[in-house]
């Protein structure tokens, strides 16, 4: 874990507004994005932030395991 | 006290902001004339609003290209409705209520005011290209505010009028009198109107060119021989441009009083009133009848 | 041992829970109607007449803005007094006295609200900002009298703590937690005036029918008068957890103790003379007042700003404390899996949110575009229904504990709460504000017309109708979850292992602060000042125009039921008894 499993939480949170959001923003420069894209999207954004947190074990196992909290 | 060096940037910033947002507002309605609503306007009286502007609401020009609208809201409707205006053109509306706060404001635009009874709400818009505007009441104003709506037509400058026709004509007539339907078309606007007053009744059609001068009345009466028309129900209706006025006459064999149309119909009416005197149908139908014969006595 | 509040406070923190299940429940029931009016409004589920969901709108905007809010923050008041004086109520029956003043206004005001359901004359559907000549029953304006006579008593309460209290420390600071519930106070104070005046003087007497009219616009103002002030009055107790506990929680100290004297001085001299910026749109005030009250409101602005710098700058201390570094790197280290941190953060980063739609509602001129949109409600839920809302749900996560001297039930159930609520709120709100700017209206059973229809710039009116039921929906399945939490906590057994009670230290101590800071009389007599400068003029030239007691009006209880009737065939019924009128005189002539 990069991030403690709270934050991880917290942090997918913050992506609710990020893509709500993102569909009004993109619309200004002409990209409409339906609701489904916009929902694909934001499976991604938060697939790709979860691969991020999990992912790398390799470094000082023992003492990163232990939650920041 | 001490401030640390970044809380005072941050403080200067956030003065720079506040002061920022003020000036350009003053900006706008100093410099570019925006005017909010303010208490340009006296008040009124809400449950008797008998002034000539909103006894009759209407649109009314004042000017080349500027109107000025008498609008009222109620329980749950504004009026008039629509309201019609000509593109290109500024109107001043005046809003007042006749019994609770409502709102009058355009959705999707800026046109937006309280409208608080006993106070007119004074607004000028600019209206560019011909439009449909939704007006909602969006202060709530009672169990059916959700149905409370009206609409502004922003129409093309050609099919846009401000004539007002009413169109008169007995009911009755015995075989071989004449029927006058009697026409009055005031022409509101400030231009001359020439247009063509029409008459169409049974299968045949009269008209009239006129040129009525802004701000004028014109009166004109058809008459028709009965004669030809023949016995029973007969639809007439009265155009001029896009207004139209109609009704029925009935053309009788012999009336069955000697009196006039009018009178003849009163005393009818009054008996009628008395033998239907517990059937509400009969009585409602009666109603205005009766009213206008009261008045007339 | 522990030294949690209730063993410190043992007869205080009865009452602390008292108001707080107080609050609960009207958060309970707010709650339940909220997501009924959502479901309502975008018609995926609509059970109840229409009219009715005006009755629903009421009780929403009563109990949550006013009991559940009030209720909340004299028990964290009356907390936050006895903890930083360190000395009981002086007289815990007079503190009970008021407790129970409120209780029954709440129930007196709830009575005529609910009666509206029902085919009782009784009704007062009027919503919370009861709008004259829209009129309640006369129990509705009675209650609410009760109830803010009661938050004035416990006003003395805590005056009467600190007066005590100077008495022994006569060359103390005022400690910062209560300075802070004393300018509150004192806001308040001059702020329910207006509240106080528009039902003692108008409302009530015309309810009773004691005197035939009342003038709408002044009615109106005087609301305003308080109707802008209760909002800080809310937001006071939100700041004040931010500034005294959330420091501590993140792991540091509150970076500035003068500072947060000189905000919550800005927020008792600016709070008042600002409540004509909700009348920007009405006729009969005219621009200059509704100028002077634009400039206020803009400076308003400054405490909220230097608030947010505070609030932040404590967070980083906190985190770099707990071995955070880096510019950025420092978030990783704030205690995420805290649900009264977390609550609080995501609460306090919507605020900002808020900041920026509220300075939108400001400018006189924008407003025109925004004035009783759906933009409005979107704003609200994100000040009350968050920014306050959310901050006290996560410090209940540590109160709890203190007033039961009980362990929370769950704390992943209650980290789970707050970050739902956070995602809820973010449809919700997104879509009214979006909305709004379409220009669909506020407080409407059916933003649905006949003659038009809203055009979406981006998507459609159906795709904001769906975000908002998500919305509702996962802040009602929040709403669950907390009070899941706050009965498994109440049916724990006591424990002896707690977090003792405590508030933040601060970086730069009281002793920085200069003296003036604490001279509440300065203050205040400056507050009064200029709240006379921004209302007497405006109020003068209102009774000028239109009189103190208005012009006649048609008097219109809003009743449900029976009245819906009334009110509904109001314009038929009136061209029906013309008619009758005229057959009867017909009849006379006939006769």
């Amino acid at each position: 874990m990069r991030i403690s499993k709270g934050a991880l939480l917290v942090v997918i949170a913050f992506t609710a507004p990020l893509i709500v959001e993102l569909r009004t923003v993109l619309a200004w420069v002409n990209v409409e994005l339906t609701v489904l894209e916009s929902a694909v999207l934001g499976i991604g954004l938060i697939g790709v932030l979860l691969v991020w947190a999990l992912w790398p074990q390799s470094q000082n196992n023992a003492t990163e395991s232990a939650e920041t909290e | 006290m001490n401030i640390h060096t970044y809380e005072k940037l941050w403080l200067v910033a956030a003065m720079v902001l506040i002061v920022g947002f003020i000036a350009t507002i003053t900006y706008g309605s100093v410099a570019l004339g925006i005017t909010m609503v303010g208490d340009q306007q006296e008040t009124v009286e809400p449950t008797e609003l008998n002034d000539e502007r909103f006894s009759d609401p209407r649109v009314a020009q004042v000017g080349e290209n500027e109107y000025e609208a008498y609008v009222t809201a109620q329980m749950f409707s504004f009026q008039p409705d629509p309201i019609e205006v000509p593109e290109d053109s500024e109107v001043t509306f005046y809003v007042t209520s006749r019994d609770v706060i409502h709102s009058f404001s355009l959705v999707g635009t800026n046109v937006n005011t309280m409208v608080i009874p006993g106070e007119v709400a004074e607004m000028t818009v600019e209206f560019d290209e011909p439009e449909e505007y939704g007006v909602v009441c969006n202060e709530y104003c009672g169990p059916n505010h959700h149905n409370m709506e009206g609409m502004v037509h922003v129409v093309p400058e050609e099919e846009f009028d401000l004539t007002e026709l009413d169109a008169e004509a007995p009911d009755e007539v015995e075989t071989g009198d004449d029927i006058d339907v009697t026409a009055t078309v005031e022409n509101r606007l400030l231009d001359p109107l020439e247009t063509t007053v029409a008459l169409e009744i049974g299968n045949e059609t009269f008209s009239e060119d006129v040129t009525i001068d802004g701000g004028e009345t014109y009166e004109t009466t058809f008459a028709i021989d009965s004669t030809q028309l023949g016995e029973g129900d007969h639809d007439w209706a009265v155009t001029v441009g896009d207004h139209t006025d109609s009704s029925t006459v009935t053309v009788v064999d012999e009336l069955e009083d000697d009196a006039d149309g009018e009178t003849n119909e009163n005393t009818d009416e009054d008996a009628d009133g008395d033998e239907n005197g517990t059937e509400d149908e009969t009585g409602t139908d009666a109603t205005e009848n009766d009213a206008s014969g009261g008045d007339d006595e | 041992m522990t030294n949690t509040y209730i063993e410190s406070f043992p007869a205080e923190a009865k009452v602390v829970r008292a108001a707080f299940y107080s609050s609960f429940l009207a958060l309970a029931i707010g709650g339940l109607f909220g997501i009924v009016q959502t479901l309502h409004r975008t018609g995926y589920y609509r059970f109840m007449d229409s009219a009715d969901y005006y009755t629903v709108l009421t009780a929403h905007g009563v109990l949550l803005a006013i009991t559940f809010t009030i209720f909340f923050l004299v028990g964290v008041f009356t907390w936050a007094v006895t903890t930083s004086l360190d000395r009981p109520v002086e007289d815990i029956r007079f503190t009970w006295v008021w407790y129970g003043l409120m209780v029954v206004g709440t129930v007196l005001t709830a009575i005529p609200i609910f009666a509206g359901f029902t085919d009782s004359e009784m009704s007062a559907s009027v919503l919370f900002t009861f709008y004259a000549p829209l009129q309640g029953h006369p129990l509705f304006y009675f209650g609410l009298v009760l109830f803010v006579v009661g938050t004035w008593l416990a006003g003395a309460d805590w005056f009467r703590s600190w007066w005590a209290w100077k008495q022994e420390h006569p060359d103390e600071r005022i400690p910062l937690p209560t300075f802070m519930v004393l300018t509150t106070t004192l806001m308040w104070y001059i702020a329910t005036l207006g509240v106080a005046a528009a039902i003692l003087l108008f409302l009530l007497p015309w309810s009773l029918g004691l005197v035939e009219s009342v003038n709408p616009l002044l009615t109106r103002t005087l609301f305003w008068f308080f109707g802008h002030p209760v909002v800080y009055f809310w937001l006071m107790p939100a700041y004040m957890m931010w500034y005294i506990m959330l420091p501590k929680i993140s792991g540091g100290k509150l970076f500035s103790d003068p500072l947060a004297r000189v905000v919550f001085v800005l927020f008792l001299i600016l709070s008042v003379p600002t409540g004509i910026h909700h009348q920007y749109l009405d006729p009969g005030i005219a621009e200059g007042f509704k100028f002077i009250a634009m400039t206020n409101t803009m400076f308003l602005l400054l405490p909220s700003l230097l608030t947010a710098f505070t609030v932040v700058a404590s967070m980083e201390h906190g985190a770099r404390q707990r071995g955070g570094t880096g510019y950025l790197g420092w978030l990783k280290a704030l205690p995420w899996r805290d649900p009264v941190f977390a609550g609080m953060a995501l609460a306090g980063l919507m605020f900002a949110a808020a900041g920026f739609s509220g300075m939108i509602n400001a400018g006189m001129n924008i407003n025109y575009l925004v004035h009783n949109t759906f933009w409005v409600v979107g704003h609200f839920h994100l000040t009350v229904g968050t920014a306050v809302a959310l901050t006290f749900m996560a410090v209940t996560y540590w109160f709890l504990p203190q007033v039961t001297g009980k362990e929370l039930w769950s704390r992943s159930v209650a980290l789970g709460q707050v970050v739902l609520w956070f995602v809820g709120m973010t449809f919700m709100s997104n879509a009214m504000h979006r909305g709004g700017l379409l220009g669909i209206p506020r407080r409407t059973a059916e933003p649905q017309y006949e003659g038009f229809e809203f055009e979406a710039a981006v998507g459609s009116v159906g795709e904001l109708d769906a975000q908002i039921a998500l919305g509702g929906a996962l802040l009602t399945l929040s709403l669950v979850l907390f009070f899941a939490n706050v009965i498994g906590t109440a049916l724990n057994s006591r424990s002896d292992d707690l977090p003792a009670n405590e508030y933040a230290d601060t970086l730069s101590g009281p002793s920085d602060a200069p003296l003036v800071l604490d001279n509440l009389k300065l203050w205040t007599a400056i507050a009064i000042v200029l709240v006379i400068f921004a209302y007497s003029f405006p109020l003068l030239s209102i009774i000028e125009r239109g009189g103190l007691f208005g012009p006649e009006l048609t008097e219109l209880p809003v009743s449900i039921g029976p009245g819906l009737e009334y009110l509904s065939t109001t314009t038929v019924s009136t061209v029906t008894t013309a008619g009758e009128t005229a057959i009867a005189i017909i009849a006379g002539v006939g006769s």
